[in-house]
């Protein structure tokens, strides 16, 4: 008889242990599907906004996909045209113009747009803050060259203010009013990107300065002077 | 009687468990029905998007191994010749400028965070939000310190990056990136670390109670660019 309820004790021990161990297994899962749905941004995108990511992501995809074949197909010819020194010389040639062309170091041309900007007599004077703010709206709209009075803006171009915003320095240089910014790009990208609600050249116009955007089928933008000298990066 | 007990806890602490784990798994099953399930159409396109993802990232790694492969390439066919090696030479230095390769050097990380302070009637909350133009201007600043390579949450800084901003994160590189903002920058550590000079604009955050460090570093990595700068309306002019 003792025997008998041991045995049953046991038995439902190791139910119990059973039952336990798989709602413990079951909830771990369940807190793993929670956190994971929390995580991931786009659960919580509108429909509109999807598409405008799907698209971005179809692009970028294509952007490096091509970069791909190109690369791979550059490694073919390489490969093949070993034996020739003027296939060779041909290919490094090619590579190098286009990394002068990505670094800025050709003079380069195509359409765009020209806004001229200068400082009105009422107001504090257009800061290297503006002319910066004015770059960045154009680099996001899609600007693939772009230049200030003729210095270009390259990766490393920085734009400040001197001695309390006396005069304001672009690659180091001073550059002085009117301020000229020369841009290559989609010409209706690029104005819209600095007019309009919100746009730093109508915002600067408001203020009493004065600013005239011009469109120019063929506008040319000179290299930048100077060399990129690098000391620190391997 | 002392079995008895153990058995009712045991039992007692099961039946919480379970209730707590209904509770999740009703409040998880409400929140996704409100932005997953009611939509047939949304689903497909977060699928699409995944996807698209996927095949971005694994080309990604393969473009990659092929630039590494090109430039091996590259010095195999210029290496008997004195002029194309120079021009070789060149190339391997620019991509590493225009951010095609991985860097490595000297610099600091700066990171930038929301400050955690109380809106009180003196300080605008909105002061206490690192904000798109805060994260251009260190980088600017940085560029004058001499920064020769620059990242932000390890989106490279190119010649066409632009920083803007989408709701309360801002968007690099076509990426959508949130506070707490890693800037890197390769360059003498001694002249970066002058960002926090007082009357700088890291101090002028502090300042705001924005959560500012800045740390100097022997050795910092940069990665590659995630994308492809592509030209359709630019043209070298010819000579």
């Amino acid at each position: 008889m003792i025997e008998k309820m041991k045995k049953g004790k046991i038995a439902m021990t190791i139910t119990i242990g059973i039952a336990c161990f798989a709602l413990v297994t079951v909830m771990m899962m369940q807190f793993k599907v929670v956190n994971e749905t929390d995580i991931t941004a786009i659960e919580d995108m509108q429909e509109s906004e999807l598409k405008t990511e799907l698209a971005n992501w179809k692009t970028r995809y294509e952007e490096i996909d091509a970069q791909y074949q190109e690369t791979t197909q550059r490694i073919e010819e390489y490969k093949n045209d070993e034996a020739s020194n003027n296939e060779a010389s041909r290919l490094v040639q090619e590579e190098l113009e286009q990394t002068n062309t990505l670094l800025g170091l050709t003079d380069v041309h195509g359409e765009g747009i020209v806004i001229t900007l200068k400082s009105g007599s009422d107001a504090a004077a257009i800061s290297a803050d503006d002319l910066l703010i004015i770059v960045n709206a154009l680099k996001f709209a899609g600007a693939e060259a772009i230049s200030i009075n003729d210095e270009r803006i390259i990766n490393t171009t920085d734009i400040v203010d001197i001695l309390d915003g006396s005069f304001i320095k672009v690659n180091g240089q001073r550059i002085l009013e009117p301020y000229v910014i020369k841009v290559i790009g989609n010409q209706s990208h690029l104005e819209s990107s600095v007019t309009g609600n919100g746009g730093k050249v109508e915002e600067l116009q408001t203020l009493g300065h004065t600013a005239t955007i011009e469109k120019d089928n063929d506008i040319t933008i000179g290299k930048y002077n100077g060399e990129i000298e690098t000391k620190y990066i391997e | 009687m002392s079995n008895k007990k153990t058995i009712s806890i045991i039992l007692g602490i099961m039946c919480f468990a379970l209730t707590l784990g209904i509770c999740v798994q009703v409040r998880t099953i409400r929140s996704t029905n409100s932005t997953i399930g009611q939509n047939q159409e949304a689903n497909e396109l977060r699928d699409e998007i995944l996807r698209y993802k996927e095949r971005y990232d694994n080309r990604f790694k393969e473009l990659e191994e092929a630039e590494q492969e090109l430039e091996k390439q590259r010095e195999e066919a210029t290496q008997n010749n004195s002029e194309l090696e120079e021009a070789q030479q060149k190339i391997t230095a620019g991509n590493k400028i225009t951010g095609i390769t991985e860097v490595t050097g000297p610099g600091v990380t700066i990171t930038l965070s929301d400050g955690k302070g109380i809106a009180t009637s003196t300080l605008n909350p909105s002061q206490l939000i690192v904000h798109d133009l805060d994260v251009l201007s260190v980088v600017n600043e940085l560029i004058n310190a001499g920064a020769e390579a620059i990242c932000i949450n390890d989106q490279r800084w190119v010649s066409t990056t632009a920083i803007s901003c989408r709701g309360n994160t801002i968007d690099i590189n076509g990426e959508r990136i949130g506070a707490p903002f890693i800037i890197k920058a390769i360059g003498l550590p001694e002249y970066l670390a002058g960002l926090e000079r007082v009357g700088g604009y890291l101090e002028y955050m502090k300042r705001d109670g924005v959560g500012v460090t800045l740390e100097k570093s022997n050795s910092i990595t940069i990665p590659k660019y995630s994308g492809v700068i592509n030209f359709e309306y630019l043209q070298n002019v010819e000579e």
